[in-house]
């Protein structure tokens, strides 16, 4: 996914009315939190937030700065679905808030 | 047996390892589609070329870094029990995340097979592994199979045999992790070996990257071992955390992890993994997901789908039920036309007949319900289930991974609150863990759900399916209710964030399917045959002793004796129906009197001052009672209660008829005790087995006390507004 399409896809969204963080902070078009993405496709992961203890278990599950992800079930700024490393983890909003992720240059 | 190798099966979560356990060792352990299934150690054995194989099957881990409970089960077994071999099950069509746990074993150096499972999935995905090549590079043995059907389990196990023959050491393997962590690491290791810091247990620059890693469990042993040492080796790895962190902004772990998948990937890449053809990048299962798991779509089909199980259980049961039923009165007139009268004939058939009968009657229900439950479980639904709850979850204090529990505890009706409260082993917040095991035994389990089926066939028969489907629904909202009290209160506390992995869809195998259905009923069966014969056989006692005393029995003698006579003057057809009528009431006067007379019925009388409140009258007291031994036994008690009296047993009517005929009974009082049975204390197994898990009786006993209360007030409520209503 482009960075245009990351940024228009959530903007589409808040014109239909629905809830998008991203539509409301265009500004953000850079970096973002997994829970405030709200279309599909491959994202790469900037850092992981949170304590220790999360930091280790995202990092073990594969959650790393640097991998890519691909996100199924957005679910709009509650817990979402993910793929990585060929395996499909749901998260929920806390988890979600903790990564931050981006456009993914594959697409 | 001379020869005996001790086996554990290890690997990430349902990756199929209790899949592999059960083939090999021809057990039935429960296997599901849901990681955190198997949350202790399963042992078996089995032979296999004159050597006896004694075999574990660990629960499920991601990394040797212990987070949660049964991830601690695994790590200790591994390393205190020092098996012979570990089979490493990896599952092949997700090699990379599944590897991530073999190079952590790799380098604690555990003497490792690669068991390569699901060999058929990858195919069919496109993906051709080679074996032997990834054997080569990692430098231990890797077996292609497929647990489900055996394939190459022959081969995996004379792998085994060899191995052990060979006496074949395995060295840990030694990863880079990068400058500042490599550095730390071979300052750190010279001192841990020097002072012998945990070496007799662990690799010495395990134990440095263990102390890097953070891992509590580690830093506390090590404390407690050599404390100033120990602080020592802290500070240091504070400092290259602390570096790391203001640096790259990540954690040691974060490094740590990433050069483990980085030599993963760097092993995959050299030809071991082939794609054939380029499938899509989603898997089909990620193509229902988007479906099944949709905002809006979600829930609905969900409650479809739940709707569609009771459905499908109350529909095709109801004949095989009626068959129960004929057995048991069958059973019951051919014990009083057999037996002679006196005690042994009452308690065969009140006690034993219609006690445990009352129970095994459900059977067919409980197998269509548990049938039901299997599809869902082994197509991997449940876990879908799981990630759409887990946002009401949050909304209410606990956490994804209290769902699991929920419903293995009955939350699809038809578990146990026993493997519940166990299963919150998965949980790592403290207080998340307690909210869900104090509120799991709110769920419908096996054992209500016959009581529910009773009281709701004998008052509401028109709508089975609906009042069944509504029963669930409340024992949903009122647990989540109680969670969010409780950590409003007693557990205040941050919620913690919630990752799972979600298996794939799968098509579960007919012969599967029959296997869990089969060990559940049969466990129910099994259960009615024993402690519920056992305690239905106590209270028939209590019920019956002490008897009356001599005075009153000659009291009903002496009516018997006047209505005899009065009837004997008189002819005709008529007169012998009055008299028939006369006598019956006598009898159930008699039969009254004495249950109020015994043990069992001045408790429940005594308990009747409180209880009348919630419309129970004493007989239902009695039954309450022995539910607290196990909840099936409600169902034999009342029966027991309701049929001691009973002078024919050839028109002997089924407990549901006799409760809705009974004038203490109403629609009311039958919801009234409906809503106190579902949330009433828990039965004395799962008490016992709260108090073990969160390690204190205090809580075992809040969980009575706070369960009783918050169900006797609902029950009030009930009762007192419907009655006025009425």
């Amino acid at each position: 996914m482009s960075d245009k399409q990351f940024a228009k896809s959530c903007h589409l969204f808040k014109k239909i009315g629905k809830r998008c963080v991203q539509g409301k902070k265009k500004r953000h078009v850079g970096i973002r939190p997994l829970s405030d993405t709200c279309c599909c496709g491959r994202l790469k992961v900037c850092s992981v937030q949170g304590d220790r203890e999360t930091c280790a278990r995202m990092a073990h599950m594969g959650v790393l700065p640097g991998s890519e992800l691909e996100l199924v079930c957005p679910n709009t700024g509650s817990q979402c679905m993910v793929k990585i490393n060929g395996s499909t983890l749901s998260l929920d909003h806390i988890a979600a808030t903790n990564i931050m992720v981006t456009a993914s240059e594959q697409g | 047996m001379e020869n005996v190798i001790h086996l554990a099966l290890a690997g990430n979560p349902n990756a199929g390892k209790t899949t592999l356990f059960n083939f090999l060792t021809g057990a039935r352990q429960h296997v599901g589609n849901y990681p955190g299934i198997t949350v202790e150690q399963k042992e078996g054995c089995c032979i296999h070329d004159d050597f006896g194989l004694s075999i574990v099957d660990l629960p499920g881990t991601y990394s040797l870094t212990a987070y949660s409970a049964e991830e601690l089960v695994a790590r200790d077994y591994l390393v205190n029990n020092n098996p012979d071999v570990v089979i490493n099950v990896v599952d092949a069509s997700n090699l990379e995340r599944n590897l991530y746990l073999t190079s952590q074993f790799l380098e604690l150096g555990t003497p490792l097979i690669i068991a390569l499972n699901m060999v058929d999935v990858a195919e069919s995905r496109g993906f051709v592994i080679d074996a032997e090549k990834l054997s080569e590079l990692i430098g231990v043995p890797v077996v292609p199979i497929v647990a489900r059907s055996g394939k190459g389990v022959n081969a995996l196990l004379d792998q085994v045999v060899t191995m052990v023959r060979d006496k074949k050491q395995t060295e840990p393997i030694l990863l880079r992790y990068g400058s500042d962590i490599d550095q730390v690491l071979t300052q750190i290791t010279p001192v841990i070996t020097e002072h012998g810091l945990l070496t007799s247990t662990y690799p010495a620059r395990w134990v440095g990257v263990k102390l890097l890693e953070n891992d509590k469990q580690i830093i506390s042993i090590a404390q407690e071992e050599q404390p100033e040492i120990t602080q020592q080796l802290l500070d240091q790895c504070e400092k290259v955390a602390t570096h790391l962190k203001t640096t790259a902004g990540v954690y040691p772990e974060s490094v740590v992890a990433d050069h483990r998948y980085g030599f993963i990937k760097s092993i995959l890449r050299q030809n071991v993994v082939t794609q054939k053809f380029v499938g899509d990048r989603l898997y089909t299962s990620d193509r229902i997901d988007k479906i099944v798991t949709h905002r809006f779509l979600g829930p609905l089909i969900m409650a479809a789908v739940l709707f569609g199980l009771y459905y499908f259980t109350f529909t095709f049961s109801g004949s095989l039920v009626g068959a129960f039923e004929s057995t048991f009165a069958f059973l019951s007139s051919t014990a009083n036309n057999l037996l002679p009268d006196g005690p042994i004939k009452s308690m065969v058939i009140s006690g034993i007949i219609d006690g445990v009968g009352g129970v095994m009657g459900f059977v067919p229900i409980i197998m269509f319900m548990f049938f039901g439950i299997a599809i869902l479980e082994d197509s991997g639904y449940l876990a879908r289930v799981a990630f759409m709850m887990d946002r009401i979850f949050h909304t209410f204090g606990l956490h994804g991974s209290s769902v699991m529990p929920f419903i293995v505890s009955g939350g699809i009706a038809g578990g146990c609150a026993v493997p519940g409260v166990m299963a919150t082993r998965t949980l790592r917040s403290p207080r998340e863990r307690l909210a869900t095991l104090l509120t799991v035994p709110f769920m419908n389990c096996g054992a209500k759900l016959p009581v529910l089926t009773l009281i709701i066939g004998a008052f509401f028969a028109d709508h089975q399916a609906v009042y069944m489907f509504f029963a669930t629904l409340l024992a949903w909202m009122v647990a989540l209710c109680a969670a969010k009290f409780l950590r409003l209160t007693v557990l205040r506390g941050e919620s913690t964030p919630f990752v799972m992995e979600l298996p794939p869809y799968r098509f579960p195998t007919f012969r599967g399917l029959l296997i869990h259905t089969w060990e559940r009923t049969w466990q129910y069966m099994k259960k009615a045959g024993t402690v519920i014969l056992g305690i239905s056989i106590l209270l028939w006692a209590m019920m019956t002793y002490p008897s009356l005393p001599e005075s009153q029995v000659a009291k009903f003698e002496q009516q018997h004796q006047e209505i005899a006579t009065s009837y004997q003057k008189t002819d005709g057809e008529q007169s012998e129906q009055a008299y028939e009528m006369a006598l019956q009431e006598l009898q159930s006067q008699e039969a009254m009197t004495r249950l109020r007379h015994s043990l069992a019925g001045r408790i429940g009388l005594a308990m009747e001052n409180l209880t009348q409140l919630a419309g129970i009258d004493w007989r239902t007291n009695i039954a309450l009672l022995g539910g607290f031994a196990a909840k099936e036994v409600i169902i034999s008690t009342l029966g027991t209660a309701y049929s001691l009296g009973e002078v024919d047993p050839e028109e002997s009517t089924p407990l549901k008829v006799r409760l809705a005929e009974d004038p203490n009974w109403n629609p009311v009082v039958a919801l009234a005790v409906l809503v106190f049975i579902m949330f009433y204390a828990p039965c004395f197994v799962t008490v016992v087995c709260i108090a073990k898990e969160s390690g204190s009786w205090k809580w075992a006993f809040f969980s009575i006390g706070f369960n009783t209360t918050l169900a006797f007030l609902m029950a009030v409520g009930i009762f007192q507004l419907g009655t006025m209503l009425a």
